[in-house]
């Protein structure tokens, strides 16, 4: 009798946590399956979509790096990323090494600041740059894209170099001080060298940022400096072609080749 | 405490990203509030208009109303795969949340048009389900709230997923050991013990999920149709199509106002993190 009620209790145990297992399971499939859909549409070679391709091509992508067009708007991408990555994560480290040594309610204030861009929605920075922009003749250029992308990119640097800086030991940097070293050198061969993994990432993050970054992009572009972001915007509203799937295979392995090194750092350290 | 001397090596160091961010950003944000209401003289006209012109007051309607639908299924869908994740051993626990994270860093554009060649009328979706024989013809999957729902869900659940999973890693095994042992059931444990410790991450994850909703613009435009415009798409109608300017400003004003007070709720009261190094 006790032991057909114990049995039955691990019964109901199992099937709770098999429930458990495929609703769980169910959502972190809804998570990363669909991503996964497009890669074999990418290799259809006719015109007309299908999910598995009949004859496997590469088609669709000698199609993409034959077309000067979308050649031009990844170039225009590579510039306008790289651009944001190297003045974002100045910026951000110069951000994050001030804040580490503050305390106090103005730590707060500053770093709220500092980290503002991500919390106000796209479209009012989209708008509230635009309206500047104009007025400046920033619109349509690459280095306009650049201000605005990086104002975007300087919260994830400020977050990770401000991380990295709170498990570093301050006594090493006044040691380097008190033997004579100035400043930059103190900070060239005793700061960088214990945070150079989180400005690495700050960069990575930067460049990601960038890249995919459409909505501000969409009112800052104009007509000659579409962004490949504003260009798939465009082909996916008015002329839907099987070339797309391609590009977002690309974009998606472009994401997952900047961010592995974090992926790989964070998980070595977790 | 005041900022003297001492400050001035940091002063220093925070003066260039600051003056940038001042120029670049605040700047640009406070002449939109501006634009807002000096138009030239000083006016609530726009204000006004956005709730007295029943289309827009519709507008905001819909945009609460996708925005709390969303987070409810976030909260449905979240809680289980962040108790799925809290369950299983770390080893495997890791891998795992590679599936939650990855995602989060892929262009949301891309994640939205994968949606739409799935939703579309002769998209995966109803392919399987004619093939099965489930339906007889397509069903109507996006341009509508059901495409937009499900494309929002996909987006903002590892909002939900992270803040529930930590406020559940934080309850000591001691407890739910302790609740087994003394006799109670696993779904009395679960709701004497464990529901009420992760209340708070359920709240912070919700009102997360909640503001970032409140200015989605990619997913309404493109999966939605014309009764899913919410008030990022009408800011964007405003200003590229009708170029009412001042409106627009005022449009950015209530959805810029209404997500700082907001941020401010979820910071102040329920301690929750900001979303800004990309892990949320």
């Amino acid at each position: 009798m006790r032991a057909t009620r114990r049995s039955g209790y691990r019964l109901r145990r199992a099937l709770g946590r098999l429930a458990l297992g495929l609703v769980g399971g169910g959502v972190l499939a809804f998570l990363v399956l669909p991503i996964l859909f497009v890669i074999p549409m990418s290799f259809s070679s006719s015109m007309i979509f299908e999910l598995i391709p009949t004859k496997p091509s590469l088609t669709q992508y000698e199609r993409f790096f034959a077309s000067p067009d979308w050649m031009a708007a990844v170039g225009r991408s590579l510039q306008i990323a790289t651009g944001t990555m190297v003045v974002a994560t100045v910026l951000g480290t110069l951000a994050a090494l001030g804040l580490s040594r503050i305390r106090g309610r103005w730590r707060l204030l500053l770093e709220a600041t500092l980290i503002s861009p991500r919390i106000v929605p796209s479209i009012v920075f989209a708008v509230a740059s635009y309206r500047l922009f104009t007025s400046v003749g920033l619109v349509g250029t690459v280095p306009g894209l650049v201000l605005a992308h990086t104002v975007l990119a300087v919260p994830f640097a400020v977050v990770l170099v401000t991380s990295a800086l709170s498990g570093f030991d301050r006594t090493l940097e006044e040691a380097s001080r008190s033997l004579g070293a100035g400043p930059v050198r103190t900070f060239f061969r005793i700061t960088f060298p214990q945070i150079r993994l989180a400005v690495l990432g700050a960069a990575l993050f930067a460049f990601n940022v960038s890249f995919d970054e459409v909505v501000v992009t969409l009112f800052l572009s104009g007509v000659r400096t579409k962004t490949l972001p504003v260009k798939v915007w465009d082909a996916i509203l008015y002329e839907i072609t099987p070339i797309l799937p391609a590009i977002s295979t690309l974009i998606i392995l472009a994401s997952v080749i900047v961010l592995a090194p974090i992926l790989l750092v964070y998980r070595r350290r977790a | 405490m005041t900022l003297g001397r001492r400050h001035l090596p940091s002063l220093v160091l925070l003066g260039p990203p600051l003056v940038f961010l001042v120029l670049v950003f605040v700047f640009p944000l406070t002449q939109v509030v501006w634009g807002s209401v000096f138009a030239p003289g000083f006016t609530l006209q726009h204000y006004e208009r956005m709730v007295s012109v029943p289309v827009y007051a519709r507008v905001f309607w819909i945009t609460l109303k996708i925005s709390v639908l969303t987070t409810l299924l976030c909260l449905v869908l979240g809680y289980p795969a962040a108790y799925f994740l809290a369950s299983v051993p770390p080893s495997t626990r890791q891998p795992l949340l590679i599936c939650v994270i990855v995602p989060f860093f892929i262009s949301l554009l891309v994640r939205n048009y994968i949606w739409m060649i799935l939703l579309q009328r002769s998209g995966l979706v109803n392919r399987l389900l004619l093939e099965w024989g489930w339906i007889s013809r397509p069903l109507e999957l996006m341009y509508n709230e059901f495409g937009v729902l499900v494309a929002m869900v996909h987006m903002l659940l590892p909002y939900m997923i992270f803040p529930v999973l930590s406020a559940l890693l934080a309850i000591p095994p001691e407890l739910t050991q302790a609740s087994a042992g003394l006799g109670a059931g696993a779904v009395r444990t679960f709701v004497r013990i464990t529901l009420p410790l992760t209340l708070s991450g359920m709240a912070a994850g919700s009102l997360l999920v909640f503001i970032v909703a409140l200015g989605f613009f990619i997913t309404p435009a493109l999966l939605g149709g014309p009764r899913q415009m919410m008030i990022s798409n009408l800011i964007e109608f405003n200003i590229r199509q009708v170029l009412n300017w001042p409106f627009a400003f005022a449009l950015s004003n209530a959805l810029l106002s209404g997500t700082l007070a907001l941020y401010f709720i979820y910071v102040r009261l329920l301690k929750g993190r900001l979303p800004a190094a990309g892990f949320p």
